[in-house]
């Protein structure tokens, strides 16, 4: 057990737990803290596996970078769609805004 | 090995963080409770970054995700007022919490054992990466995606703009 595996577990700690949060949140908002949450795992394993192996560290770095502009990019476009929702249904409860009967 | 045991309790207090922040980001019935979890969790992760000497990526983490990111979902939060309502992940039916948490705890259980079975061999910190050799990493092999990110930034800041006004006008 050396401490590249030690990371690539927080990393997975920290998908377990975006996955179960999306799964299980009933707001849009909820599920968007528990995207976050997986984004952060995913730059933590990428970092971890530039920093520790003998592959190059600018790979790594620069890639967590761009995830992390995805991440803003993500939650920004996220932010005016919860707006939109929260503005037709009054609610951003995933249950009351399916319009399909059944 | 000697190395190992020199980087643990910084590393315990992170995880512990990390663990702890995550709980309360994904269990908490309050959304301003599970955005402070949040919050406490990219913090772990910026440690994280620091113990690997890589002080530029924790410094962006901090700037781009507590700064940033936790303010957007803190105007989400705010501007949809669901915070008393939220009834969490508890209530309603019974079966998709479980459901929710045999996916997690099966996919994580999964990759855990391929990583831990086929464990990557793992070389002594390198020495840091100066700020000089990222930037022109960023502007050499990696201009294409620097240019791509930006594009891809200035798109979802117009389309919320966008999405913004036609709010306004239909009403």
């Amino acid at each position: 057990m050396n401490y590249l595996v030690l990371y690539h577990l927080a990393a997975l700690i920290l998908f377990g737990l975006g996955l179960y949060g999306i799964n299980c949140r009933k707001s849009l908002v909820g599920m968007l803290i528990s995207v976050e949450l997986m984004l952060n795992g995913a730059g933590l394993a990428l970092v971890a596996s530039s920093r520790l192996t003998p592959a190059a560290d600018e790979l790594g770095q620069l890639g967590t970078l761009l995830v992390m502009g995805l991440a803003a990019a993500e939650a920004t476009l996220v932010l005016a769609i919860i707006l939109i929702v929260y503005r037709r249904f009054g609610t951003t409860e995933i249950a009351e805004i399916s319009t399909l009967k059944g | 090995m000697d190395q190992l045991s020199m980087i643990h309790p910084a590393y315990g207090l992170y995880l512990v963080l990390i663990i702890a922040g995550g709980a309360v980001a994904v269990l908490a019935r309050s959304l301003v409770r599970a955005l402070s979890g949040l919050i406490v969790t990219l913090f772990g992760v910026a440690g994280m970054y620091l113990l690997m000497a890589a002080p530029f990526i924790a410094f962006m983490q901090i700037l781009i995700y507590v700064g940033a990111v936790t303010v957007l979902i803190f105007f989400a939060i705010m501007l949809t007022r669901t915070s008393e309502g939220e009834s969490g992940s508890e209530g309603g039916f019974i079966g998709r919490g479980i459901l929710g948490i045999w996916a997690a705890v099966f996919s994580t259980l999964v990759l855990a054992g391929v990583v831990i079975r086929h464990m990557p061999q793992a070389i002594p910190l390198k020495p840091e990466t100066t700020l000089e050799r990222l930037g022109e990493f960023l502007t050499g092999p990696f201009a294409l995606s620097f240019e791509l990110i930006s594009v891809v930034l200035f798109a979802a800041m117009a389309g919320a703009v966008f999405l913004g006004f036609e709010r306004r006008k239909a009403k």
